[in-house]
């Protein structure tokens, strides 16, 4: 291979990589958005409830026989959609019981204060959850493993013999999956009457309630969502990712710059957030050393956070 | 004297402590007892800036990191005594502070708290990037004191709690001058604090230098303490958490929280590590996350301010039936309570000056397509009290705004004096002689009435005694003297609208704008507010007052400049205005104005 | 059918209302008018729930209606169009009028309501795919209207349809008001600073002034009491 086509294999390899990527980080950053978006909760412990999906996933697999009934291709799949709605449940009962008690439509008025106390309430459920896995699961790294994820597709080569791109099966399978949820979930949100109420109660809560919604139970609604995209997400991530109790933290940052660059309150502008994310994030590998990766994210937040707050794809300033 | 009696306790329990841990013998426990002190110093210095300015940072591992790597490869690679390099991460912690601040404060709220996150996760991977993924402190033989190396534990708990009580009197110096009163101010009200003459960009940049140096040479003495860094110990999210679990535990914005949330937090963390971290790792950080939820739904402030509440309440209701003396002041109070009772209502005999103190020309400001204020001309005298008055949705706020320097105009000036002052930062109007009140107030609650009204008059003092001077007379001129020393929190609305107009006038304004200083008050306490306005413009103070009731209006000023649609309808004196036909039509529709007539 | 006697409300422990009662009839025009600060979209507020009641009683078509839950209200057949407007702005003016028609009610005649409201507003089916944020004062106007009606409600609460607006703009907002009213029979209670319209079209009139109700009466009397203007010029 001449050096014009070493380059080129891993600028589309590392694009390709991104592109996959970014579709779970767009699914994670949908979940978010749902949360962060709708409610302007910022919950510190979103990536925790990814890693709670993540080992719900896992022992529903293992623990449930997932694993013997529909055998060790399709079986990760079919415990990481059955992990989703125990998931919804937790988020429900979670906003219910926690949440709900600094937040809502009470304190949606409430500067500063109100805020305050969300965040570190979410930060104290962060640590529980963390630390409680730890305790329950241990600190190893487990995964759901698919055959796919040690299969690839090849496509190319494109020049003469060589350039192709090796596309992770299992990584395929889950960017495809993590689109079809984020179209099923812009159906309901546009479509539904349900997906309506919670957009009007994001816009106004208290025009809303003139309406005859219940912001609150629209509050719960989208908190439930919210956990439960960003658990299923999880999920899809875990088929090619090993995890362990403190995971959350690594993928916290990148949702919020995701939802943040998308414009805060947009699901589809979340989506396209944490695209370019995993695009950034696998690209910087081109130039920069892989543990600087992350880094680069972080920094890329910074930048766009101070330097455009409503994001790329938002209409509205929200920077104060 | 106050300051030092009041610091009696700090000493007394330093004294105790220092007691205890010569006592103790376990080199364990003497570890324990260091850190104790160790996270209540990383609290202290949350706290500074966190606790004080209300701007939460979830990064202060940044600092504590920097600190703590500055310490260890120091020693490691150039042999440098950590009695040296302690003062040089003091330096780095507080240069990060300004290079992290002076980007990021110019973020609110959420993304202020996000972005301070990133940055200790980016330097995390970038010193494991470097290779420093665990660094030890080399250990010395000879010498080893002037390495900070001791045999006897019981040093390092000495050095802590020297570092303790030197950030605890840093932290109460700085809640007694007027940078904490500044940064308490920004706290409760950036906008008031602007006003006030507070440049709040700038105080907040000294509040995360002074934080970010406390943070760093605690993580510079906590790498001496622990002898090994590595990057998720010193920048890990964990840390970070730590400075705010503790503040948050024991209370928020004061000296005693970091305090007593360490005492209790710290020990209980080690020994259940101690206990059960064997059988269940991770027991101490599900302990910790608990004791957060339960803090923040029971005690959103912390056990120490609802401690404290609790006692003043108690306090109150036992000192109710012997009649709440107020002590000092007294001087101040003998010539308070304005006589301006039986002023004539309107119609009065105040030198008016030709010269125009404040003259708008052409203003214009636009947000998307609504014209707000549209070619507004008016001119303010010197000594006169005018009203600005129209219909709801006239434009007053925004011109108000304008005038006070929270919006930029379009086009068209605002000249002060002949200066133009248009879009200038309203804590520079503020310099030059323009004070305001807010429509919404926003009282600073656990200070006193005094000390509310002294951080309005930092921008004329130049020392705190001149400060406590100025604010007494303004709250005299307002008549409060009695009750100066009261916290703001159990004032009536009337005494609140009194109060941030004592404010305004401690900065010794030449104009002040009064933004519906009436509203929501009974017919009484208008008439009791008017007096005092009446009386502020006697002494030759100009005053610009907005307001959309009328009744009170007609009694108080001299001239108005009615509002339509943006645009100036009608401007004179009260009884030509009220009897304009343009004026009733503005205010009760065309038509009226029409079969009025018949 | 709107029966409030005694009410005291406000925020915090303050009230901003005292002692205030009113009556409307079915199928009739109130208007209630007084100053800025009179405590008029107070009074709106504690009818729909916003703002709390302390003491006092609302009933509202045989209900009690500080028993119900203000998400409730709306699904008894009050229809609150509030001060400024508040459309949801990301929402197009479709999506708009459907959130109107979330009572049940609305959602049973959502079709004929829709050709309706169309054919009152006309402008609202040419902007119909159009976010309701980037339309004009007045067009946000007729939405908020526009979504009140979806509701297909037995009272329509109207606060302040006027304010912000340019007077033709405002006085063509009034005309929509009557032929609606005249089309469907609505009973409508209408709050206004600008007394003269507010008053011109109904059929009893309230001044409210610092909470309380200081003149009530026929409203074409009411147009003729100097005292109305002194109430909101003091003199």
């Amino acid at each position: 291979m001449t050096e014009p086509q070493i380059l080129l294999e891993g600028f589309l390899q590392a694009l390709a990589a991104g592109l996959l990527v970014g579709a779970i980080y767009g699914l994670m950053c949908v979940g978010l958005a749902m949360i962060f978006g709708i409610m302007r909760v910022i919950n510190f412990a979103q990536g925790d409830f990814m890693m709670l999906g993540m080992y719900v996933a896992f022992f529903i697999l293992v623990g449930l026989g997932v694993n013997n009934l529909f055998g060790a291709t399709i079986g990760p799949y079919v415990a990481i959609l059955l992990a989703a709605p125990v998931l919804l449940l937790f988020g429900y009962l979670i906003h219910r019981l926690l949440i709900s008690r600094v937040t809502g439509a009470r304190t949606a008025g409430l500067e500063g204060e109100g805020h305050y106390a969300q965040l570190i309430l979410t930060l104290g459920i962060a640590l529980v959850l963390q630390n409680g896995s730890q305790v329950l699961f241990g600190s190893q790294l487990v995964s759901i493993r698919t055959p796919l994820s040690s299969a690839a597709w090849e496509i190319g080569p494109f020049w003469g013999d060589f350039v192709s791109v090796f596309i992770n099966k299992g990584r395929g399978l889950a960017a495809l999956f993590s689109v079809l949820a984020i179209l099923g979930l812009w159906l309901v949100i546009t479509r539904s009457r349900l997906g309506r109420s919670l957009r009007a109660a994001a816009d106004n809560p208290e025009a809303s309630t003139y309406m005859g919604i219940d912001v609150d139970r629209a509050y719960r609604t989208a908190f439930a969502i919210g956990t439960c995209i960003t658990a299923l997400a999880g999920g899809l991530l875990a088929t090619n990712y090993p995890f362990h109790p403190f995971v959350g933290l690594e993928f916290v940052i990148i949702m919020y710059a995701g939802v943040v660059l998308g414009g805060m309150g947009s699901i589809l502008g979340a989506f396209w957030g944490g695209m370019t994310i995993g695009l950034v994030q696998q690209l910087s590998t081109l130039v920069l050393p892989t543990q600087l990766q992350n880094t680069a994210i972080f920094v890329c937040f910074l930048l766009i956070v101070i330097l455009r707050p409503q994001g790329f794809f938002g209409r509205v300033v929200e920077r104060t | 004297m106050a300051t030092l009696r009041s610091l009696t306790p700090l000493f007394v329990l330093a004294l105790l402590y220092l007691g205890v841990s010569l006592l103790v013998q376990n080199s364990y426990y003497q570890l324990m007892l260091t850190l104790v002190l160790v996270w209540a110093c990383f609290g202290l210095s949350w706290n500074v800036l966190s606790g004080m300015t209300g701007l939460i940072s979830f990064g202060h591992a940044s600092f504590f990191g920097l600190g703590a790597y500055t310490t260890v490869l120091l020693a490691n690679q150039f042999n440098v005594s950590p009695w040296l390099s302690l003062p040089l991460a003091t330096l780095i912690g507080a240069a990060a502070g300004l290079i992290i601040g002076l980007p990021t404060f110019r973020l609110r709220g959420h993304y202020f708290a996000l972005s301070m996150l990133a940055y200790p996760l980016a330097m995390l991977y970038v010193f494991e990037w470097l290779g420093y993924q665990e660094v030890t402190l080399p250990l010395k033989r000879e010498n080893a004191w002037a390495y900070m190396q001791f045999d006897d534990h019981r040093a390092y708990v000495m050095i802590a709690l020297v570092m303790l009580l030197v950030m605890a009197l840093l932290t109460r110096w700085v809640e007694r001058t007027r940078f904490g009163m500044a940064l308490i101010a920004i706290k409760q009200n950036e906008a008031a604090a602007e006003a006030a003459g507070i440049d709040t960009l700038r105080w907040k940049l000294r509040a995360i230098a002074l934080s970010g140096a406390m943070a760093g040479a605690t993580g510079s003495f906590y790498a001496v303490v622990l002898l090994v860094v590595t990057p998720a110990s010193v920048f890990g999210m964990l840390v970070s958490a730590q400075a705010l679990t503790v503040t948050m535990f024991g209370g928020v914005g004061t000296v005693w929280g970091p305090i007593i949330g360490a005492a209790f937090l710290i020990p209980v963390g080690e020994i259940l590590h101690a206990e059960f971290g064997a059988r269940f790792p991770g027991i101490q950080g599900v302990i910790f996350g608990m004791a957060i939820i339960v803090v923040i739904l029971l005690a959103p402030e912390g056990v120490f301010w609802r401690v404290r509440d609790w006692l003043r309440v108690r306090h109150w209701w036992r000192a109710r039936p012997g009649g709440a003396s107020p002590p000092a002041s007294a001087p101040a109070a003998a010539h308070a309570e304005p006589t301006h009772a039986n002023v004539v209502s309107f119609a009065r005999l105040r030198p008016v000056s030709d010269e125009a103190i404040l003259e708008v020309r052409h203003l214009s400001k636009s947000f998307g397509g609504l014209k707000a204020v549209h070619d507004v001309s008016f001119k303010v005298r010197r000594g006169m009290l005018l009203g600005i008055i129209g219909p709801n949705g006239a434009g007053k706020t925004t011109l108000f705004n304008l005038l006070n320097g929270f919006l930029t105009p379009d086009r068209g000036e605002v000249l002060l004096r002949g200066v133009d002052m248009g879009g200038k930062a309203p804590h520079v109007l503020c310099q030059a002689g323009v004070g305001r009140t807010f429509q919404i107030m926003r009282p600073f609650r656990r200070m006193s009435v005094a000390d509310n009204v002294k951080v309005g008059a930092y921008v004329r003092a130049g020392s705190e005694a001149e400060a406590e001077r100025l604010a007494a007379e303004a709250i005299a001129r307002v008549g409060l003297s009695a009750i100066a020393d009261r916290p703001a929190s159990g004032l009536t609305t009337k005494e609140l609208r009194l109060m941030e107009l004592a404010r305004a006038l401690a900065g010794q304004p030449e104009m002040l704008l009064l933004d519906e200083t009436l509203a929501g008050l009974g017919r009484q306490e208008v008439e009791e507010v008017l007096d005092t306005i009446r009386g502020i413009a006697d002494e030759g103070v100009t005053i610009v007052i907005i307001e959309h009731t009328m009744h009170a209006m007609v009694k108080l000023v001299d001239e108005f400049v009615v509002l339509d649609h943006g645009a100036v309808l009608v401007e004179g004196r009260p009884d030509a205005v009220t009897r304009d036909p343009k004026v009733i039509g503005a205010y009760l529709g065309k038509k009226w104005s029409a079969h009025a007539q018949r | 059918m709107l029966n409030v006697e005694n009410l005291r409300a406000g925020y915090s422990s303050v009230p901003v209302l005292h002692d205030v009662s009113i009556e409307v009839g079915a199928g009739e025009f109130v208007s209630i008018v007084g100053p800025n600060g009179a405590g008029k979209t107070t009074l709106f507020k504690t009818l729909s729930g916003t703002v709390p009641a302390m003491s006092g009683s609302i009933r509202f078509d045989g209900h009690d209606l500080l028993a119900v839950p203000p998400h409730r209200r709306p699904h008894l057949g009050i229809a609150h169009v509030p001060e400024g407007r508040q459309v949801f702005p990301s929402l197009s003016v479709l999506e708009n009028l459907e959130m109107g028609a979330y009572t049940e009610a609305g959602r049973r005649s959502w079709k004929e309501n829709l050709k309706r409201i169309y054919s009152w507003l006309p402008v609202l089916a040419e902007r119909a795919a159009q976010p309701a944020g980037t339309l004009s004062g007045g067009e946000q106007q007729m939405v908020a209207i526009g979504r009140g009606l979806a509701s297909a409600p037995k009272l329509l609460m109207l606060d302040e349809p006027s304010m912000g607006l340019a007077p033709t703009v405002a006085d063509f907002i009034f005309d929509r008001l009557m032929d609606i009213r005249r089309d469907a029979g609505l009973t409508i209670l209408l709050v206004e600073q600008r007394v003269a319209e507010a008053l011109q079209f109904a059929d009893h009139g309230y001044v409210l002034e610092t909470g309380r109700v200081v003149l009530a009466g026929d409203s074409r009397k009411l147009s003729a009491d100097d005292r109305v203007r002194q109430a909101y010029l003091g003199m």
